[in-house]
């Protein structure tokens, strides 16, 4: 079978990156109304080298996930543990590419790639060394000593990459890297990743709203449901990549996804009625 | 495509920006000859006695005969001691405030109420307060113009630094900035264009301060100074060249030491861009 369910191994000593029961909610300052749990008790194992994808609508709790896992948000409750340790806080292990690339403007490119390093204390021959191999890794060589804002979008994200792969970090946190490209950037920029990955081995969690993406590029797909505040499916893809999305296979899993979504939009709605419903008749 | 494109880019602004430099060197000389001509035509009309007005020849004669009896030279020096002096103690105070009003948000709320409030206090309204307690001295002078720039450092620096987007803290957080590491590296950079505003406009606030308070706070130096002795004397030739002087000193500190700074940061960050096609 090429597609299959996850089967979750409790306590598995091989886990690169453990989340345990994460939950968290947003507290509204209108008094009477409830706090808004967006994540319930959420858990995921990722293996050494993994490349897993969450897929979930927009505000299901994506980037807060991603977040607290980065250690840049607390959890009400849960733990994150990366190769058995349990972390509470930032720490260059867990790097996020964000969506906006959040690269500094007063910096060059290669002077970009080498912050991290030099905030490691590495020296400065050694550091320059590194940034230059991720920069013409990332093929920016041309744009070394360039601002970002002479950059187009997507050679932003290539140098938030390079950054990120410079900190040599266990895991890379993506939160929907590539959105505001183009469609034909983003083909570019999906192969350029999957090479790395294939090249690095890195284990890598890419969050997105855009299944075609998840698809393409995880060897393990999450769906996350905004209703649930949960995993709603965790499938395993067998198949080479790069993969063609209008193969069946992935026809087919998209036709799922876009189902098990649906049905959630749907309990969503009804539950947003009865809401509107308790609020008129009172 | 895009690549070369975006390029190609920093190559035609430079060649936009110096073209630009001319014609702007053009105008200022144009208005300049015009100014210098009606002065000329007013001094030929003789509305004033020639000791009360006189003509922009005679202001240049009064100039070379200050700089040859070298009190033009001092007077300069000393005043410019007195602005570095000021302006140095105005940073220092006001960026330590500022820093300490982003640290304790409390405190820097109501701190920068009351900083605003001081900002629009005319400055000349200190010396009163600066000869009673001070004296006229020196650091009566160095008092007022403290009091007239360190209000506008403190509330640059606490503005600039609160409105960082949180997104550069986020991310350099996550590449391990701590602490000092973090304010060095990123917060005081990330602060840097709206920081050079706010510094700039402390500079003037000085400036104006300084030659006010030179003038009412008597000293033996200073371009003030030779403004009241001019007064005294009623030698206006004297009057003149010092303000001449004054206002090339604003001219090369604001359009020239500044602007270049702040150009130069423009740009890098590439925050021209838009500016470019108005
Ligand atoms: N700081 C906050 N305070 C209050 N509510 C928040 C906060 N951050 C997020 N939320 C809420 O939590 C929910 C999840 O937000 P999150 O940003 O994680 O969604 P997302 O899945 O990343 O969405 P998108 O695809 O649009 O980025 C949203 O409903 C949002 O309104
Ligand atoms: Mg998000």
């Amino acid at each position: 079978m090429i597609a299959s369910e996850y089967k979750q191994k409790r306590g598995g000593s091989s886990a690169m990156l453990q989340v345990r029961a994460v939950s968290k909610a947003f507290h509204y300052d209108t008094t009477n109304s409830p706090n808004h749990a967006v994540l319930n008790g959420v858990s995921i194992d990722i293996k050494d080298g993994e490349f897993v994808t969450i897929v979930g609508p927009s505000g299901c709790g994506k980037s807060t996930l991603l977040n607290i896992i980065a250690g840049l948000d607390s959890p009400d409750s849960g733990s994150i543990f990366v190769k058995g340790e349990r972390k509470t806080s930032t720490d260059p292990d867990r790097i996020v590419i964000f969506q906006e690339g959040a690269l500094f403007p007063w910096l060059t490119v290669t002077e970009n790639v080498e912050f991290g390093l030099k905030l490691a204390g590495v020296p400065k021959d050694k550091r320059i060394e590194k940034a230059r191999h991720f920069v013409s890794m990332m093929q920016l060589s041309r744009f070394a000593d360039s601002y970002i804002h002479q950059l187009s979008g997507g050679m932003k994200q290539r140098v938030a990459i390079a950054r990120a792969l410079a900190m040599d970090p266990d895991v890379l946190l993506m939160d929907e890297p590539f959105a505001a490209l183009d469609v034909q950037t983003r083909d570019m920029l999906h192969n350029h990743l999957l090479q790395i990955h294939e090249a690095t081995k890195k284990t890598i969690l890419f969050v997105t709203h855009n299944i075609n993406e998840a698809l393409l590029l995880g060897s393990r797909v999450i769906v996350l449901s905004p209703s649930l505040g949960n995993i709603r499916k965790d499938i395993v893809i067998d198949l080479p990549r790069p993969r063609d999305i209008d193969s069946p296979e992935l026809v087919l899993l998209k036709r799922q996804i876009l189902k098990e979504l649906e049905e959630d939009f749907q309990f969503a709605r009804k539950e947003n009625t009865t809401a509107t419903r308790e609020k008129t008749a009172q | 495509m895009l690549e070369k494109k975006t390029q190609q880019q920093p190559e035609k602004k430079r060649r936009n920006k110096s073209r630009f430099d001319v014609s702007d060197a053009a105008n200022t000389a144009l208005f300049l000859a015009a100014f210098v001509g009606v002065w000329q035509l007013v001094f030929m009309l003789g509305i004033w006695p020639q000791f009360l007005l006189p003509s922009p020849a005679m202001v240049v004669t009064s100039i070379a005969n200050l700089i040859a009896d070298s009190s033009l030279p001092i007077g300069l020096g000393v005043t410019m001691l007195r602005l570095a002096a000021g302006f140095v103690v105005s940073i220092g105070i006001g960026g330590v405030v500022g820093l300490a009003m982003v640290k304790f948000p409390g405190f820097g709320k109501t701190m920068s109420s009351f900083a605003v409030g001081l900002l629009t206090f005319p400055s000349i309204a200190w010396v009163p307060f600066a000869i009673l307690l001070i004296g006229f001295n020196d650091f009566g002078i160095l008092f007022v113009v403290v009091m007239a720039s360190v209000f506008s450092v403190m509330i640059t620096t606490y503005s600039s630094i609160r409105n960082i987007p949180p997104l550069y803290l986020r991310a350099a957080n996550n590449m391990g900035a701590k602490g000092f590491a973090l304010f060095r590296y990123v917060m005081i950079p990330a602060a840097t264009p709206s920081l050079i505003l706010g510094i700039r406009q402390a500079w003037s606030f000085a400036w104006h301060a300084l030659i006010g308070a030179e003038i009412l706070i008597t000293t033996l130096y200073g371009l003030g100074h030779i403004l009241s002795i001019g007064k005294e004397f009623v030698d206006m030739g004297l009057i003149i060249a010092t303000m001449v002087t004054i206002f090339v000193i604003g001219m090369v500190f604001d359009r020239i030491i500044f602007r270049k700074i702040e150009e130069r940061v423009r740009a890098r960050w590439g925050l021209d861009q838009h500016a470019d096609s108005q």
